[in-house]
């Protein structure tokens, strides 16, 4: 993102940059930045608190009174984040294998089940944000886990969407059913809390052992792209593990 | 910093630009502001996001109804699932504009793939600019994710 404030800014616009990597803004330097020790994902600090968000958007704008530059600013306020990471993370420890798999029918019952039951919450939170984020990959919800269940067998099935390759669509299908469960949990119990929200979806539903027994056949596979995804964390939450997933290196970050 | 986050951070390749840009900004009270976002949104339906995607999608500022396409996990995404503006605050600088703090929210948007290196971005960003210039936008606010 540093980069690019130097493109606009050589195009004659003015540009404003908040960013969480105080040391990337330091290298690359753009002309106006507010640093903010925020987790990412939260540029603006808070949900449904505009006041919060306001007060970051001034401190931004204020940056363009500077007659000269580059000018990094801090913002004063501090949202911490747990254990120096900036998301939720899985523990370590907590990896399945294939052999766990079992039953796929029932694998896939399970999950089933459990995403009709949240169904009328699901709803509830759609109509009261008047919006979803579900549905960057395009497939019904109740197409969702029977995708992820079709690849439980070791073999890559087709891609049910056109121009969007069977893994990439995966990708998207997991972050879909994700989404389902935490928009749904963040509006009726009234969370903001992303390690509780990662905690509970990945370590408590069938949705999230249902992943996790997708994570152990992708490091299991002889396709480079389905490696690829747990290589670089790509799919389970383990960027900010302390340790990468046994049996792959995170060598490709 | 655990492990796996810190060796991605630290071998991260940063391109250090040669040329410092520097352009005056217009007073308060003349500020169009378009915001690009590297969460990689876009509207419903629209392609998704290449895992190392150089172009950009464009949305209209009245436009809710967003996906992600991002390919990396490790930031939060459940508080954009509360809130949009949480990442792309645009009805924040609607108040802003009414309440006479700015000029104006430009029409159209802009997002990119943060996964990616910004100087495969350059020429859909400087595409983007003339977008902006176009409707007159003169101020860029540039949020990740």
């Amino acid at each position: 993102m540093c980069g690019l404030a130097h493109y606009f800014e050589s195009e004659g616009l003015s540009t404003i940059l908040v960013g969480f990597v105080r040391e990337h803004i330091e290298v690359i330097r753009p002309p106006r930045s507010l640093f903010l020790d925020f987790p990412m994902g939260r540029g603006m600090g808070k949900p449904n608190e505009p006041e919060f968000q306001k007060k970051v958007i001034r401190a931004a704008f204020e940056l363009l009174e500077a007659s000269s530059g580059p000018i990094i600013d801090d913002f004063p306020e501090i949202i911490p984040v747990k254990e120096g990471r900036m998301g939720y993370a899985l523990p370590p420890e907590l990896v399945l294998s294939v052999d766990d798999i079992g039953d796929v029918d029932v694998v896939l019952s399970e999950v089933r089940n459990e995403m009709e039951a949240l169904r009328p919450d699901y709803a509830t939170a759609i109509a009261a944000r008047g919006r979803t984020t579900v549905g960057a990959s395009g497939l019904a919800i109740e197409e969702l886990a029977p995708f992820v269940v079709s690849f439980l067998d070791g073999e890559i099935p087709k891609s049910p969407r056109k121009g969007v390759p069977a893994i990439p669509l995966l990708k998207l299908v997991v972050e879909d059913l994700e989404a389902y469960y935490t928009e749904t949990r963040t509006h009726r119990d009234s969370i903001d809390d992303l390690e509780l929200m990662g905690e509970w979806f990945w370590e408590k539903t069938k949705a999230g052992r249902l992943l996790l027994l997708l994570e152990a056949v992708s490091v299991a596979s002889e396709n480079k792209v389905m490696l690829q995804i747990v290589e670089m964390s790509l799919m389970a939450p383990r960027f900010w593990s302390e340790g990468p997933l046994p049996g792959t290196s995170a060598a490709g970050w | 910093m655990p492990a796996v986050g810190r060796h991605f951070m630290s071998n991260l390749e940063l391109t250090v630009p040669t040329n410092e840009s520097w352009t005056n900004p217009v007073p308060a009270n003349e500020r169009r502001v378009s915001i690009v976002s590297t969460a990689a949104v876009s509207r419903r339906g629209d392609k998704p996001f290449s895992w190392l995607a150089k172009d950009s999608r464009t949305f209209h500022k009245t436009d809710r109804d967003l996906v992600m396409t991002h390919v990396a996990v490790e930031f939060d995404r459940s508080a954009w699932q509360q809130d949009l503006n949480t990442i792309i605050p645009l009805d924040r600088l609607e108040e802003m504009a009414a309440d006479g703090e700015i000029s104006s929210v430009a029409d159209e948007h802009y997002s990119f793939m943060g996964a990616a290196d910004p100087v495969t971005m350059e020429k859909s960003a400087r595409a983007a600019a003339a977008k902006m210039k176009q409707e007159g936008v003169n101020t860029v606010f540039l949020i990740p994710i």
